[in-house]
């Protein structure tokens, strides 16, 4: 395969998995800012929207203040914001025009059409109960594509190079989600477990639609050490860090084996996927989840290099 | 390297045993030398296998089979890829403070003679990690290593009287060593690749590791005079055999048991080059 068809395989899984993610940040935001006041919401919901985003120095360029009517057009149609949702959308449509053979005919569809959809909803006013239908709808677009890849691609180099981007992505967005949810959100003088906390942590479940296989897991209220273990390290659940990398690391094989080479990305990913399988929840705390993160993420965006390097260039 | 590993346990009753309990430590986990590609653990005869952790960290399945069962095979496959860093330990799971393995056991009891033995081939040495090296050499030069068919370990100071012993007495031997010296030491149960270049492997082996304040976990495999290489897979950890032991079990009825255990770990065809 080209190197040049691998690499766009890649980015328009990445892309459509970051328009979901947008769409999912969003939505949980609004959540939160529709809490009583009386629980003593910090009012940087939006600040640490766009934080999450991984966007803070494009918005602070375009926009003074982080209020839901900003940060919302930022993150979704603004086309000055290289990773709004309809940049996401966009490029990943490019990306795929651009292999259009090696795509089936329902990814295919399943981009091209929610292009044009896409351009409906721009056109539109929307008021809250509209919005809440559009993220709704860009979240359907990444399960139609996922299903679609998932349902009809044939097992070989490209479906293995378009599954790497879903989960580097996947890690990426999972690991911001959990470092900005850790710091932002939680005001100093707020007691851990304090009533305003709980919630916090509901939402970031709620983002990664994790809520009731919390409770399934752990039976118990919900507890930010138990939230990061199922986030972090939990490979049963399919947006954890640890479940990401296994398949990461899964599909680097397949590569490996059908090339019969392997190098730095294999290793890599390995040397990832056993740090997360060989340490316990109560170590990450105690050394500072925020560090760890942070190491995570760069880590992350290494491997996204090596693997760029390795295979896409 | 890429390391495929076929173990088989099969047991004959010659009274049909009526329950059997296994204890398998026959999983390794992934460190930075070793990454899992695939592994199962299948038993012929219907029954409950789970999976668990003990106190080192070694993944332990407990298989729980009724009976009545006249044979039972256990078959372990797996394919294991692994990397050369001269027996450092880095990256693995570490339950234990390594203070913990200062402890002596009964396997690792020892006496005037091992004493004497450990600070005589030591004595030249400066850091360490060279008296390890020394020891772990004077250890290999003594004791004849021999196959393990049907033999069972007998301790430290029985072997090293012996001057002749199966690989996880001549482990327990350089652990009394290592622990009189003053270092942690741990057993190691695990698998060695056929190689031309190693006398003693090809199939289950054991070794040990020694704690050194600069470097971490180090491995020492006597019996084949190196430190461990790609050719080693880690599979178990303990203070010794006992703790670490692949398979410890237990059974009602059963009378006339017969153990047969085939081993194979080669280097896997088709492998990947590394770049």
């Amino acid at each position: 395969m080209l190197s040049r068809t691998a690499d766009s395989l890649y980015w328009v899984s990445r892309y459509v998995e970051r328009a979901e993610y947008l769409a999912r940040i969003l939505d949980a935001t609004t959540r939160l800012t529709n809490l009583p006041t009386t629980y003593g919401g910090a009012g940087t919901e939006w600040q640490s929207a766009v934080l999450t985003a991984g966007c803070e120095e494009a918005f602070a360029k375009a926009y003074a203040e982080a209020n839901e009517r900003n940060v919302c057009d930022f993150l979704t149609f603004n086309p000055d914001n290289p990773s709004s949702i309809r940049n996401c959308l966009a490029q990943a449509r490019s990306n795929a025009r651009a292999v259009r053979t090696a795509l089936t005919s329902e990814m295919w569809d399943a981009l091209n059409g929610a292009w044009l959809e896409l351009q409906r909803f721009e056109k539109k006013r929307m008021d809250r109960e509209e919005f809440a239908r559009f993220l709704d709808w860009v979240k359907n677009v990444s399960l139609v594509f996922d299903g679609s890849a998932y349902r009809t691609m044939l097992r070989d180099d490209g479906y293995w190079f378009s599954r790497l981007g879903v989960y580097l992505e996947r890690a990426d967005n999972t690991a911001r989600i959990l470092d900005v949810k850790y710091h932002v959100l939680l005001p100093a003088d707020e007691q851990v477990g304090g009533s305003l906390d709980y919630f916090q942590w509901t939402t970031v479940l709620r983002e990664v639609s994790a809520l009731t296989a919390y409770h399934w897991v752990y039976r118990e209220a919900v507890k930010p050490i138990l939230v990061a273990d199922l986030l972090v390290l939990n490979r049963r659940m399919p947006r954890s860090l640890a479940a990401c990398y296994e398949n990461i690391s899964r599909f680097l094989d397949a590569l490996g084996d059908a090339y019969g080479r392997q190098g730095p990305a294999q290793r890599q990913a390995r040397k990832t996927l056993a740090n997360l399988s060989n340490t316990r929840i109560d170590d990450v705390f105690e050394h500072g989840l925020h560090e760890f993160i942070e190491e995570f993420i760069t880590e992350n965006n290494r491997l996204g290099n090596t693997i760029f390097e390795q295979y896409l260039q | 390297m890429r390391i495929r590993i076929s173990h088989t346990i099969g047991y004959d009753y010659a009274e049909p045993a009526r329950h059997i309990t296994q204890i398998l430590r026959l999983t390794p986990r992934d460190h930075d030398g070793q990454h899992v590609m695939s592994w199962r653990i299948e038993p012929n005869v219907d029954g409950r296998l789970r999976a668990s952790q003990d106190a080192h960290g070694n993944i332990v399945h407990s298989f729980y089979a009724d009976g009545p069962i006249s044979s039972l095979v256990i078959r372990i496959d797996g394919l294991i890829e692994t990397i050369d860093l001269a027996g450092a330990v880095r990256g693995g799971l570490e339950r234990v403070p390594c203070e913990a393995y200062h402890r002596d056991t009964l396997l690792t009891q020892q006496d005037e003679a091992l004493r004497n033995f450990a600070d005589e081939v030591t004595a030249g040495a400066g850091t360490p990690l060279s008296q390890m090296h020394a020891l772990m050499n004077a250890v290999g030069d003594r004791m004849k290593c021999v196959e393990a068919s049907g033999r069972i370990g007998v301790g430290a100071a029985a072997a090293f009287a012996a001057r002749e012993a199966i690989a996880q007495d001549i482990a327990h031997v350089f652990m009394a060593c290592a622990r009189h010296l003053g270092l942690p030491a741990r057993y190691v149960s695990g698998y060695v690749a056929r190689s031309d270049s190693l006398p003693h492997g090809n199939g289950a082996h054991a070794w040990a590791e020694v704690h050194l304040d600069d470097y971490g976990w180090i491995g020492f495999d006597c019996a084949n005079a190196l430190c461990p290489i790609d050719t080693h897979v880690r599979v178990a950890i303990g203070l010794d055999y006992a703790d670490a032991a692949p398979v410890r079990g237990s059974r009602q009825g059963g009378e006339g048991e017969n153990l047969d255990v085939r081993v194979s770990a080669r280097e896997a065809e088709g492998r990947s080059a590394n770049q």
